[in-house]
């Protein structure tokens, strides 16, 4: 199959309304015998299932908490970007637009970054309508602050909780489609399989995970909006049922995998402090506005924070770059953080973590000051840590946090089987190799919100003239006897390890190998390790309890069986790449002070992997900049 | 660190369900109070039992899935804080802790510590949204509103759907939950239109779903992990009273 | 009938015992004067109460809103119990609210044994006539300063009447407040300020009430 992207043609500015100028639209009547399947009611879920319901749509939406609510965009703190220009700062749609795929160093195609850029503006009044309590100045309008090293302020958020407010913000307008009957919600239903007949997307398979029960759902089009994967390493912010198993199956039914190693790893989160740890907890970024970041100049110096004297610490940050300091992006400040604990400069009882430091400011600015700011951050930390970070230093360390991966899509968001959608953090769009902060919040929602809406319909008016298989199509049996034998084998092993055990043995080896910086051999190693615990898993798991009943401990193991296949890949696809370019950096391609090297010339293309039986066939979507001159980023 | 768990084990909604203890070793400090269970049902694994299951997710305090009742308290010893966010430094070793499921009549079992809170989604579809098509909004600064109007609104919108206002409450009332979205929305001026229906709508469900009326305990705010005021629920009061009398 | 609605006749009924309770008070604090002035003028107002017919209307109102606030709190209570589900086998309740909040029913059970033997003693004495005949004082008016002063003098009555004023401080001190809640006050600082107002109430109530027949017994 060849990618096509179906990038509209027409300038830059005027794609995407030409694009819903000339697709095909269905009429209100055969919309109500169209049956959608989605797949996941975070923003990107929720935003399309309550959206596809009201222009007509049967829809039925699946979720694995136990309500809509809970979905993980819930976690987001920081804020949503929109090129509104409130601020009167020049920002512009244009501006954002080459932001974004600046951050992103050039690896996401200019037609969608513009049309995120494009719709950023109308999204924040979208969620204002629904009755988001965005911040706002006295007078009225609303407020907005600067995020993650970009010139304008662009970012609009509603305390710290913005993720929060935007997901109940989607799921109030799905409980009101619930009501009215339009979208059938299944809470607790985790989808397992697709199920793909004729080459379109028809179903899927799902288990109950209250009572156990596997069941079928028969539809004209199926849409994933799962969230992201990082959890494939143990230990992220994400939240622990986070998982990659729905895109997983699709990739291995025939959706291709767009640059699978892609992950953001986030330098301001809470360090692990014990093996049994379970997740990283993220401390808001804006911190780094005030603190300052850094290590004993000693190696293993075991003083306390406060008796090193000035001279014997490093203040890396400041020191590497000198223009930006502690505010220098994500990715270099994660690497760079990497870089002195593996040096062995870290701090903290596992010798993992660096310093985050407030003495200068609260010197400088008064604790009242400091504490206006960032009251509800330190007494995060003293809640977690039990530490006064008045008193004594924040310890902190990168975490994994985004996949800038996941499945390929088209400019209409379809993956590579017709009829499958992927919407939101699981597919491969906007974010290129690095995903600017706030980005994220946005291109979730407008992919439910706003495009799917306008896209799906391009397919589905082809399939109105199909008639809709059944649940008991051979297909549908075929599947879900996959997923019943799977569930039974793992039942069946009754070994000696938990999943968990293998859960972190997988996790240190992609945190180790496929994280904050890569190497050929340590890839190449990497996958080796990960196929032995592949075989491991398959002989050694111990999972009790039965299928037919509520069993979080069989949940872990499906998922994990999912992980390890896909980090095979992310490993494979990080070997493959023989550049540096965003979050993926590859030791061999670096300047002699350590930054990046991008190599436009060789791997200006996304890698879009195909699944081959178990191994891996790699296609590349080249990319094209007409409009853009990839520049090189430097932070210096 | 070691400490003695004692609890709730029930196999599913129908079933009886009794306490079970359980020592444990091995534990820090720096676990959190979900770490230590996850750390026991590791335990139990290997011994070849079932695990016990509860609800979790986020872990940082925000989604409002996990929530138990530990040592008579919801949500554990300490105020406004998620069982996630709860660590084993709170407890004192050789300690023996007791966890329960959340109880009310309209939170029933599922299984062991887990509850079923489908109710407060019951809730929240009868009104607790804007009714207006994705695509229609108008410029978003055409509205304007005072920033007291949208502070107070997302003081209460910050609640996190836990249920532990209900698990407290000696009643079982659900009226933090309600009032805290019924205020996030009617103070809102896109809130206005719909104000009425949905005050009346979502309090109606909440005494469908067997929820208790509110008496003031006030045990709710305590437990609160959002720090959402009782004043909230008088809030709804006074737009019940005056929508009654005044229509 | 929805749940606003028999909260709120339990707040309303409760308000209106309030402010009958301040009236109440204040009128017994005579019986604290010298004993000459103290029996003309409290027997005195005690025939005046019973001949307006402004007071009659009033008394109905007290009595319907006692009847509604007893048989309300009954409903309303057996309602939540309903509602709660299996108990929990550890319940630190103490640690997230006032002990009196918790136990409305039950202080109100104390209050009202009290308030039947409280009519027993008096109102069916001097209004219904039954038991022991009343006197006339001087004046003409029923003595109803010698009924009260010959029950104070028994240390039993002393004592049921004083101790049980404190169940009926605590329950003031919660009832007031949230009755005020209950019927839609909300203002943040005034609810601090209602606070502070409702056990100042409380306590002058439950002091003033038990104090009464602890003096009358020295006199
Ligand atoms: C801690 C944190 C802070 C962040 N802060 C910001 C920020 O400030 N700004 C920003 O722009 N971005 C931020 N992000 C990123 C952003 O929040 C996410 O990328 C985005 O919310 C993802 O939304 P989503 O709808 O794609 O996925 P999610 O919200 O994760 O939703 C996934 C949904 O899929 C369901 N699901 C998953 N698997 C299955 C399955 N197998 N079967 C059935 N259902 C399934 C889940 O139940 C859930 O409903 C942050 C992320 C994290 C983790
Ligand atoms: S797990 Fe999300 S709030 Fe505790």
């Amino acid at each position: 199959m060849t990618l096509d992207s179906k990038i509209p043609a027409g300038r830059l500015e005027d794609k995407w309304t030409s694009y819903q100028a000339k697709s095909h639209l269905i009429n209100p009547a055969n919309k109500k015998k169209l049956n959608i399947l989605v797949v996941g009611s975070g923003l990107a879920g929720a935003g399309a299932a309550a959206t596809l319901a009201e222009l007509g749509y049967q829809v039925q939406c699946f979720c694995y908490q136990d309500s809509p609510r809970r979905a993980h965009s819930v976690a987001a703190q920081g804020g949503i970007n929109a090129a509104k220009n409130y601020q009167h700062d020049g920002d512009s749609v244009w501006r954002m637009f080459y932001d974004t795929l600046k951050g992103g160093d050039f690896r996401s195609r200019e037609a969608n970054t513009y049309r995120l850029a494009e719709l950023s503006a109308p999204l924040i009044d979208h969620f204002v309508q629904q009755g988001v309590p965005f911040a706002r100045e006295y007078g009225g309008v609303l407020a907005n602050r600067s995020f993650g090293g970009v010139q304008v302020q662009r970012t609009f958020y509603a305390r710290g909780q913005t993720g929060q407010q935007l997901l109940l913000a989607a799921y109030s307008q799905l409980s009101k489609m619930i009501r009215a009957k339009k979208v059938a919600m299944f809470a607790r239903h985790e989808v397992l399989d697709i199920v793909v007949i004729q080459g379109k997307a028809k179903g899927v398979i799902a288990r109950d995970l209250a009572t156990g029960e596997i069941k079928r759902f028969a539809a004209d089009a199926v849409v994933l909006a799962t969230g992201g994967y990082s959890r494939v390493f143990r230990l992220s912010t994400l939240a622990i049922g986070c998982n990659g198993s729905a895109i997983w199956k699709a990739h291995k039914r025939g959706a291709y995998f767009a640059a699978p190693s892609f992950t953001q790893i986030h330098p301001t989160a809470l360090p692990q402090t014990s093996e049994s740890q379970s997740k990283l907890t993220l401390m808001s970024e804006s911190l780094r506005n005030d603190g300052r970041i850094w290590v004993p100049k000693k190696k293993d110096d075991n003083r306390q924070a406060k008796d090193i004297p000035e001279e014997e610490r490093d203040y890396y940050l400041e020191r590497r770059y000198p223009s930006f300091g502690n505010l220098a992006p994500r990715d270099i400040a994660s690497r760079a953080a990497k870089e002195r604990i593996d040096a062995g400069y870290g701090v903290g009882q596992l010798k993992n973590a660096v310093y985050l430091d407030f003495k200068h400011a609260i010197n400088k600015l008064g604790k009242d000051v400091i504490q206006d700011k960032y009251g509800n951050l330190f007494s995060m930390y003293e809640k977690i840590t039990g530490i006064n970070a008045y008193e004594e230093p924040m310890k902190i360390s990168p975490a994994a946090h985004f996949s800038m991966g996941g499945l390929w899509v088209d400019y209409e968001l379809m993956t590579s089987i017709p009829g499958l959608y992927a919407i939101g953090e699981c597919n491969y769009s906007d974010h290129g190799a690095n995903r600017l902060g706030a980005n994220s919040l946005l291109q979730t929602s407008i992919d439910g919100y706003f495009i799917l809406p306008n896209t799906i319909n391009n397919y589905l008016e082809g399939e109105l003239k199909e008639t809709r298989p059944d649940v008991n199509h051979p297909e549908f049996v075929k599947v879900e006897d996959e997923v019943k034998s799977q569930i039974g084998k793992i039942l069946a092993i009754n070994g000696h390890r938990t999943t968990d055990d293998f859960h972190r043995e997988l996790g240190k080896v992609m945190w180790q190998e496929c994280a904050m910086s890569r190497n050929k051999k340590g890839l190449e190693k990497a996958i080796l390790q990960i196929k032995e615990i592949k075989d491991a898993f398959w002989k050694e798991v111990k999972v009790t309890g039965h299928d037919n009943e509520m069993n979080p401990e069989l949940e872990k193991a499906l998922r994990l069986a999912d992980f390890i296949e896909l980090a095979i890949l992310m490993c494979t696809d990080a070997l493959e790449r023989n550049e540096s370019c965003g979050a993926h950096f590859r030791e061999e391609y670096q300047t002699e002070d350590g930054e990046a090297m991008r190599n436009d010339e060789d791997y200006k293309y996304v890698s879009v992997w195909e699944y081959d039986a178990g191994d891996f066939k790699l296609h590349k979507e080249v990319l094209e900049f007409e409009y853009v001159q990839p520049t090189v980023r430097s932070y210096k | 660190m070691k400490i003695t768990f004692k609890i709730w084990r029930q196999e599913g909604a129908n079933s009886e369900g009794s306490f079970k203890t359980y020592d444990i070793d091995g534990l820090t400090e720096d676990m959190s109070f979900l770490e230590a269970l996850d750390h026991l049902n590791e335990r139990l694994v290997l011994k070849g039992e079932k695990v016990v299951a509860f609800d979790h997710d986020c872990r940082e305090g925000i989604c409002g899935q996990c929530g138990v009742f530990i040592n008579g308290r919801a949500h554990g010893p300490h105020d406004h804080m998620t069982t996630c966010q709860l660590h084993m430094r709170s407890f004192k070793d050789g300690e023996t802790i007791v966890v329960e499921p959340y109880r009310a009549g309209a939170f029933p079992v599922v299984k062991d510590l887990v509850v079923d809170r489908t109710a407060f989604d019951r809730i929240i579809e009868q009104g607790a949204y804007i009714t207006a098509k994705t695509g229609t909004a108008a410029e978003a600064n055409a509205i304007l509103i005072p920033k007291e109007v949208a502070d107070n609104s997302m003081d209460v919108a910050a609640c996190i759907g836990c249920g532990a206002c209900v698990a407290t409450c000696k009643n079982a009332s659900a009226a933090l939950f309600t009032s805290a979205k019924i205020n996030h929305l009617n103070k809102l001026p896109q809130g206005q239109p719909e104000a009425h229906r949905r005050l009346v709508g979502m309090t109606d469900q909440m005494a469908i779903e067997n929820f208790g009326s509110c008496t003031f305990t006030a045990a709710c705010e305590v437990e609160c992990p959002a720090e959402i005021s009782i004043s909230s629920i008088a809030e709804m009061n006074a737009r019940y009273v005056k929508a009654k009398l005044f229509g | 009938m929805s749940m606003f609605f028999r909260k709120s006749i339990l707040a309303a009924t409760g308000l209106f015992l309030c402010i009958f309770l301040l009236v109440h008070l204040s009128a017994n604090a005579l019986l604290l004067l010298p004993e000459t002035t103290a029996r003309g003028l409290y027997n005195g107002y005690s025939t005046t109460l019973r001949e307006s017919l402004v007071i009659k209307i009033v008394a109905y109102l007290l009595y319907l809103s006692l009847i509604f606030h007893v048989v309300y709190a009954g409903i309303v209570t057996y309602k939540n119990r309903q509602s709660k589900g299996n108990p929990y086998v550890m319940n630190h309740k103490t640690e997230t609210s006032t002990w009196a909040s918790q136990n409305m029913g039950v202080l109100g059970m104390l209050i009202l044994i009290f308030i039947v033997v409280h009519l027993v003693n008096f109102w069916a004495r001097v209004k219904l006539g039954i038991g022991e005949t009343v006197r006339t004082d001087v004046a003409g008016n029923l003595d109803v300063y010698e009924v009260t002063y010959t029950l104070f003098h028994n240390i039993y009555y002393v004592l049921f009447y004083s101790v049980l004023m404190l169940p009926l401080g605590f329950h003031l001190h919660h009832g007031l407040q949230s009755a005020f809640k209950t019927l839609g006050f909300y203002h943040k600082k005034g609810l601090a300020v209602l606070a502070k107002i409702s056990l100042i109430y409380a306590i002058i109530m439950s002091v003033g009430f038990a104090i009464i027949p602890i003096i009358v017994y020295f006199k």
